[in-house]
């Protein structure tokens, strides 16, 4: 029996969902003769409540989403975090900085009475995650990584060490000594260093490795020119949950 | 701390005689026997190392006495010495497995020496070659007699490269953002050569970032084939530093345990070197040695303005000159410059060594308890910049990756590094170097000491790109060498420990074997049993480990647990911890996995042999212990007084439960069991396993103990055995550690200078105390 595998979608851009489906057609034959897909709202909208697997996209924001992920957790085998946003907050908390109603103002006006939210979170916060697919959006690859790790009973072997392992093994010159600053040597990697690679810099969308010397990092940041508000802002854009910038 | 002994089997009393004082002399213990029964009768009692085996005797002849012995002690190392050769005898020893094949007469310096390298060759030895044609020295590394210089014009230059990238792949060094990588040549004009350093070193086109090294079929043994991909290239630029470290990871990867892929590409490549006229300003090259190389390269060019001198390294070079060049013989001035524009130079670099690089082992042995480490190393980042940007770090690690149709994959390398935070981690969760600070100083180590005493050259060669590299401004070995200077006393020279290892292209192939039985010993272990499908005994002495593969998922060290005394196969007990483990658990009768090895030293069986042995095994340290101690009761007459202890966490976790009873019940072991805590059905001992240490009475001067355990344990061990009086000579341990690749290649089970898949992970506490990491 081939498993069952379904997405969801909290607080998002669905850019995750979006990206898986960036395959090419030998993978998607191969993808669909390995698993079914019976809940996928960017390709089909018939939909099923019987799955094994679950890829939680987008974090979590309103009070109604906390028990609809919790029914989710208890109906799949395997719960698996998608994106920046599942994994690890992702931008969604830059909000968690003001107060709530604030963030309802600023954002929808005088019709905020109309909406709800509590901080951002990622979905970790809420239920317990088996495995995670990180970055903003997702390398394919990983994804692909997963489900096959998964398929095969394996766990899958994803970076516990920075960006800056992938960057020197791309070959790349470092974006420091291209006169920029990066979150590189404490990012996770797994992205085979994709955005230095194409010219730009990190900024920790698959979050930070499991034992980052912050304090390293921001004490590197100043010398190559930061102040502290900038070195805040550089861990927030995707960090903010993970309290590094306190 | 052990004394070889060789058996000398030869009819001849002359030859025999001659032999045993010739080696006497050279320290071995040396045994004879005058027929092959006399022989094989002295190896059902006793373990030899080296067996001098003559073809013709009366009664049993050397071949089947060979055969006889390799089934009953396989890794006994035979060598042929018969005055009468013959192409069937050469052929069937050859099956057999036996080191060399001597005629006589012989030398007495001839034999010493097959005998040392057959003794030093221990652990790996491939089965089958293909393919790649290996040889030895590397016709890129030769010295050609007579080292000749010569003029080449830049046009000149310009059409050889252009004629060259015909026929192969140009790399050389093309600048980008202002800095300098290697990267692909389409034309003449892209090449820089004169340049400070490069981000990465050349060595990426020998050892690339990720290579395969397996493809296979999941589920069709046959389908598992090396894989070496390689082309032909020319690498254009190369400073002699890196000339310098291409030779070390020569030695690494050639001289022991020789890497097919390596050896290919390294056969592949021609090197042209460039002298470094404008170094860069974190380069220390002239204290290390290499800012000039003699040798390594092809050829060698030096700028000299009006031209490059350029030097002939290897015929390969002398004949690439001759096809596509036109060179000239240098007039006086022209070598007068090239001395001078190497001095101008020499002149520029601003870093030095305090101390003479030399003198790097002794002053670090006496600096590890530095509080430098602890402190230069709180702001590492762990990014493993460093070793990434090392020509000289050349460490991987192993995964599987398959294909979404589950039914084909690749086991491939890639980089990996010492400073990164998982790099000593076994699948049970223990990290041997969890702290910034031993990783920091383990790399130091390794630049300055261990790649020294293992390689006989300084595993820095002093280009700077650490220093560059290093966001923190802390991976400079100088600095850390020059911090340590100061403490400086004797000097210290290089002790050279290679092994010489037939050549061999499956070093990474694992060899099927059939899975005949499994039996569940708790509901976390079961115990496997494998027969290999070739039909061949696996060969292996007890203590010593194989590396399983399940192919598509990965590979994993586990210990052999049944004793080569016993049939044809082999079985091994495992504890469900990681992937592979986990997957071997999944597995049912009949289903095939993959063997490498055996791999390590295992337990000295000649040290143990005529002695009182005394057991302690805790947990699964069981697993195996358990191959000796079947060993040691299959050959009881050759040991004295035998005690086995066993401590286990609770009754369930007990493992071998049959096995326990009979033990308790055989007159010829004492037998003491423990477990930490007890349940209502245990009415044995409580307590932990040193609490049965106590119980036993041994005597210090003629009793071995042979422990195996968790690394808590071993501690608290030693400390009771050393209340019994037994010298540190007397204690042997077995470590666990993660042996990746089983070749002493990949550096994760490293411990200090010691690869542990090699040397190990038998050892005395005598040779712990010398390791600070171990214990």
């Amino acid at each position: 029996m081939k498993p069952k595998v379904a997405f969801f979608d909290f607080t998002s851009c669905e850019g995750c969902q979006l990206d898986a489906l960036n395959l090419d057609g030998e993978e998607v034959i191969a993808l669909i003769s390995a698993v079914d897909i019976v809940n996928f709202r960017e390709v089909k909208t018939k939909r099923e409540d019987n799955y094994d697997i679950a890829f939680i996209e987008g974090s979590i924001s309103r009070e109604s989403e906390i028990p609809r992920l919790q029914k989710i957790r208890s109906q799949a085998k395997v719960l698996i975090a998608l994106g920046a946003c599942a994994c690890i907050g992702g931008i969604n908390c830059l909000k968690n900085h003001l107060p709530m109603e604030e963030a309802l103002r600023i954002v929808y006006g005088k019709d905020a009475k109309y909406y709800d939210t509590i901080p951002a979170r990622p979905i970790n916060a809420v239920v317990p995650v088996d495995y995670y697919v990180r970055g903003c959006p997702p390398v394919t690859a990983e994804l692909l990584k997963v489900v096959k790790a998964l398929l095969l009973g394996k766990k899958p072997d994803i970076p516990n060490y920075p960006v800056c392992v992938e960057c020197k093994m791309a070959g790349n010159i470092c974006v420091f000594e291209r006169g920029m600053t990066c979150l590189g040597p404490v990012a996770r990697a797994g992205c085979s260093a994709i955005c230095v690679t194409s010219g730009r810099r990190c900024w920790g969308c698959r979050g930070l490795v499991d034992d980052p010397n912050i304090d390293s990092e921001k004490d590197i940041l100043k010398k190559y020119g930061l102040t502290v508000e900038q070195v805040v802002e550089k861990f927030k854009i995707y960090n903010t949950y993970a309290e590094v910038t306190k | 701390m052990q004394r070889h002994s060789v058996l000398i089997v030869d009819d001849e009393p002359i030859v025999r005689e001659s032999i045993r004082d010739w080696l006497k002399d050279a320290g071995y213990q040396v045994a004879t026997a005058e027929s092959g029964e006399e022989a094989l009768e002295m190896v059902e009692k006793q373990d030899f190392s080296v067996m001098v085996l003559d073809i013709r005797l009366p009664g049993k002849t050397g071949v089947e006495v060979l055969r006889e012995v390799k089934a009953q002690r396989p890794w006994i190392k035979s060598i042929i010495l018969t005055a009468y050769p013959s192409a069937e005898t050469t052929e069937e020893v050859t099956r057999l497995g036996v080191v060399d094949y001597l005629v006589k007469p012989v030398a007495p310096d001839d034999l010493e020496r097959v005998i040392r390298e057959a003794l030093e060759s221990a652990g790996f030895e491939p089965t089958v070659t293909t393919k790649v044609e290996v040889r030895p020295k590397l016709p890129a590394v030769e010295v050609v007699e007579v080292k000749k210089a010569f003029v080449i014009t830049k046009t000149s230059l310009k059409s050889m490269v252009e004629s060259l990238a015909k026929a192969m792949e140009i790399v050389g060094v093309k600048s980008r953002h202002g800095k300098y990588v290697y990267d692909r040549i389409t034309s003449f004009d892209e090449l820089c050569l004169d340049y400070d350093v490069t981000v990465i070193s050349p060595i990426k086109y020998l050892l690339p970032a990720k290579e395969p090294l397996l493809r296979f079929k999941i589920g069709d043994w046959s389908k598992v084939e090396p894989v070496i991909e390689t082309i032909p290239r020319v690498i254009i630029g190369v400073h002699p530093y890196d000339i310098k470290a291409i030779e070390l990871v020569d030695e690494a990867f050639i001289a022991t345990n020789p890497d097919p892929n390596y050896i290919a590409r390294r056969q592949n490549t021609i090197i042209i070197g460039v002298d470094c006229l404008n170094p860069s300003p974190k380069s220390f090259a002239p204290s290390m040695g290499t800012h000039l190389t003699e040798m390594g390269f092809d050829l060698l060019l030096t700028d000299i303005d009006t031209g490059y001198m350029v030097t002939v390294g290897t015929e390969k070079g002398a004949d690439l000159l001759a096809k596509y060049a036109q060179v000239r013989e240098p007039t006086g001035d022209e070598i007068a410059k090239q001395k001078r524009v190497r001095d101008e130079a020499l002149a520029k670099y601003k870093l030095s060594l305090d101390a003479p690089k030399e003198r790097l082992p002794r002053l670090l042995e006496e600096s590890y308890d530095d509080p430098y480490w602890e402190s230069k190393s709180k702001t590492c980042l762990s990014c493993g910049s460093c070793v990434m940007v090392c020509p000289t770090c050349f460490c991987f690690d192993v995964d599987d990756d398959v294909a979404l149709s589950l039914k084909e994959g690749e086991r491939f390398r890639h980089w990996d590094g010492c400073m990164l935070v998982d790099f000593a981690k076994v699948a049970t969760g223990e990290n041997f170097r969890y702290d910034k600070a031993s990783r920091f100083r383990h790399r130091i180590y390794r630049k300055g000491k261990y790649i020294l005493e293992r390689y006989g050259r300084v595993g820095c060669v002093g280009c700077g790109r650490c220093a560059i590299a290093c966001l923190a401004e802390i991976a400079s070995p100088l600095e850390a060498f020059n911090a340590i200077a100061e403490s400086a006393r004797a000097k210290e020279g290089a002790k050279r420990i290679t092994r010489v290892v037939k050549p061999g292209t499956e070093l990474y192939t694992p060899q099927p074997a059939e899975l005949i039985n499994v039996t569940e010993l708790t509901p976390r272990e079961k115990v496997f049993e494998f027969r290999l499908k070739d039909g061949k005994n696996l060969g292996q002495r007890p203590g010593q480990f194989v590396e399983v593969s399940i192919m598509g998922i990965g590979e994993a060290p586990v210990s052999v647990s049944s004793s080569p005394t016993r049939n044809g196969t082999f079985q091994l007990a495992v504890r469900n911890v990681g992937n592979v483990t986990g997957a071997l658990h999944a597995l049912d009768k009949g289903a095939t996995v993959g063997i490498r090895g055996p791999f390590g030293n295992g337990f000295p069986l000649e040290t143990l042999e005529g002695k009182d042995v005394l057991l302690i095994a805790g947990g699964i340290g069981l697993f195996p212990l358990r191959s000796l101690v079947q060993y040691v009761l299959d050959r009881r007459s050759s040991f004295g007084k035998v005690i086995l202890l066993f401590g286990a966490k609770s009754p369930a976790e007990r493992l071998f439960l049959d096995e326990l009873a009979a033990l308790s019940k055989n007159p010829e072991i004492e037998f003491h069991e423990t477990v930490d805590k007890g349940d209502e059905s245990w009415k044995g001992n409580v307590g932990v396993i040193t609490t049965l240490i106590p119980k036993v009475q041994i005597d210090p001067k003629k009793t071995m103990a042979v422990v195996v355990g968790p690394p808590i344990m071993y501690r608290f061990v030693i400390i009771e055995l050393k209340k019994k009086g037994l010298p540190d000579e007397n204690i042997i341990m077995s470590l666990e550690r993660r042996m990746k690749c089983g070749v002493g290649k990949c550096g994760h089970c490293q411990i200090n200078g010691v690869y542990v898949c090699q040397e190990g992970p038998v050892f005395t506490l005598a040779q712990l105390r010398n390791l600070r990491e171990a214990v």
